[in-house]
C-alpha cells in the first residue's frame, strides 16, 4: 500500500479543457464582434435610412435587397455559434470536473498513509517534550 | 493559522462567497419572474395586437388598444431577455461562489494537517495563487456586463422603444421619410438586438472563464496538497 504513495498524475483533461476555453472566447467573441461592427450598422443604415416605400420597392441585385440578405441570413448562423461557444465552455468545464475523481483517490491513499506517520512523530515530538521538562 | 486579509474588491468578494445559496436563489427567481412577464403580460398583449386583420391592427390609431398592445410587446421584448440573462447570470455566479468556497476550505482544511504535522516535519503553506483573483475578477466583469446590458435595454424599453410604436403603423410609421425621427428610431429598435444579444454572450463567457478558473485552483490545491504529503511521507518514513 504504502509504495503506492505518489504525486498525482496529471490528467488529460488539464491538457484538453483550454482548448475548448479557448474555443469559446473565440466563437463569442466573434459572434459579438459580427453583430456590433457588420449587422449592427447595416440594421441602421437599412430600417433607419430607407422609407418602407423604398425597402419595397427594392429590385433584385439592389444594394438595399443585397442589405436585406445579410440581415436575414447571418443571424441565422451567428447565434448558433455564439450557442457553440457556450457549448465549447461547458465541455471545457465538464473536462475540469471529471479530473477531480482520480484526485480526490490519490489524495484518499496519501491521507491513508500519511495519518499514522503523523500520529507517530506527535506522540514522539510529545515523549520529547516530557522527558525534557522533566 | 491567520492569514493576510485581501484588499478591496477582493476583501468584499470573499466575504460574500459563502452567500452562494442566496445568489442562486435570486437568479433562479429573476428567471422565474421573466417567465411570468412572458405569459402574463407578453403573450397577452401580442395575442391582443393579432386578434384583428393586419388592416384594422396597422390602421389603428394612438391610444387604441392595438397600438398600446403593440408598444407593451415591443418594450417588454426590450428589456426581459436582458433580465432573463441577467439571472442566469446570477445562478452560474453562484457556482463561482460556490467554487471558491470550497476552495478557501480546501486550503483551510490543508492548514489543519499541517498545524498536526510536528514543526521539523512541517511544510511551509503555498502562497495563495494568482488565479483566485483572476476568476473573482472575471466573475465580477461577467456580472457586470449582464447589468449592463439591462440597463441599457431599461434605456430602450423607456425610450426609442415605446416613442417609435407609440405610432399607427399605416398611417405614421410606414410614411416615415428618411431624415425623420420615427425612421431613426427604427434604425435603433432594428438594430440593438444585433449587438446586445451578443453582448449578453460575452457577459456569459466571463462568468464561464470564472468557472473554469475557479474549477483549475480546486484542482491545483488538490494535487498541491497531495504533493506536499507525498513529500512529508518520504521524509517521515526515512526518519522514523
Amino acid at each position: 500500500m504504502n509504495n503506492e504513495i505518489r504525486n498525482p498524475a496529471s490528467p488529460w483533461q488539464l491538457k484538453a479543457y483550454p482548448i475548448f476555453t479557448i474555443l469559446g472566447w473565440i466563437l463569442i467573441l466573434a459572434a459579438f464582434l459580427i453583430g456590433l461592427i457588420v449587422l449592427a450598422p447595416i440594421a441602421s443604415s437599412y430600417w433607419g435610412g430607407n422609407a418602407k416605400a423604398t425597402r419595397d420597392a427594392a429590385e433584385a441585385g439592389s444594394a438595399l435587397i443585397g442589405q436585406l440578405g445579410t440581415l436575414t441570413m447571418i443571424p441565422r448562423w451567428l447565434e448558433p455559434l455564439a450557442f457553440f461557444g457556450v457549448a465549447a465552455f461547458m465541455v471545457g468545464i465538464a473536462l475540469e470536473f471529471s479530473s477531480i475523481p482520480a484526485l480526490l483517490k490519490n489524495r484518499g491513499q496519501v491521507m491513508n498513509a500519511c495519518f499514522p506517520l503523523i500520529v507517530k512523530m506527535s506522540k514522539e515530538e510529545a515523549a520529547q517534550k516530557s522527558e525534557v521538562s522533566k | 493559522m491567520n492569514e493576510k486579509k485581501s484588499s478591496f474588491p477582493f476583501s468584499m468578494i470573499e466575504a460574500m462567497m459563502p452567500m452562494y445559496p442566496l445568489i442562486a436563489l435570486m437568479g433562479w427567481m429573476i428567471v422565474f419572474i421573466a417567465f411570468l412577464v412572458g405569459l402574463f403580460v407578453l403573450s397577452p398583449a401580442q395575442a391582443a395586437f393579432f386578434s384583428a386583420a393586419k388592416a384594422v391592427r396597422e390602421g389603428a390609431s394612438i391610444g387604441s388598444a392595438f397600438v398600446s398592445a403593440n408598444v407593451t410587446w415591443h418594450v417588454t421584448e426590450a428589456w426581459v431577455p436582458q433580465f432573463k440573462f441577467l439571472g442566469l447570470g446570477f445562478g452560474l455566479m453562484a457556482i463561482v461562489m460556490a467554487l471558491g468556497t470550497i476552495a478557501l476550505r480546501l486550503r483551510r482544511m490543508g492548514q489543519v494537517i499541517a498545524s498536526h504535522i510536528p514543526e521539523k516535519a512541517r511544510p511551509t503553506m503555498p502562497p495563495i495563487p494568482i488565479s483566485v483573483k483572476v476568476f473573482q475578477l472575471g466573475t465580477l466583469m461577467g456580472v457586470m456586463i449582464l447589468m449592463l446590458a439591462l440597463i441599457i435595454g431599461i434605456v430602450l424599453a423607456v425610450g426609442a422603444v415605446p416613442s417609435y410604436w407609440n405610432h399607427s403603423i399605416a398611417n405614421e410609421l410606414n410614411p416615415a421619410q428618411p431624415g425623420s425621427t420615427l425612421l431613426a428610431q427604427l434604425g435603433v429598435v432594428s438594430s440593438f438586438g444585433f449587438w446586445l444579444n451578443p453582448l449578453r454572450m460575452l457577459g456569459m463567457a466571463f462568468l464561464f472563464t470564472g468557472i473554469t478558473v475557479a474549477l483549475t485552483v480546486i484542482i491545483g490545491v488538490l494535487r498541491q496538497q497531495a504533493g506536499v504529503l507525498v513529500k512529508f511521507y518520504q521524509h517521515a518514513s526515512s526518519t522514523l
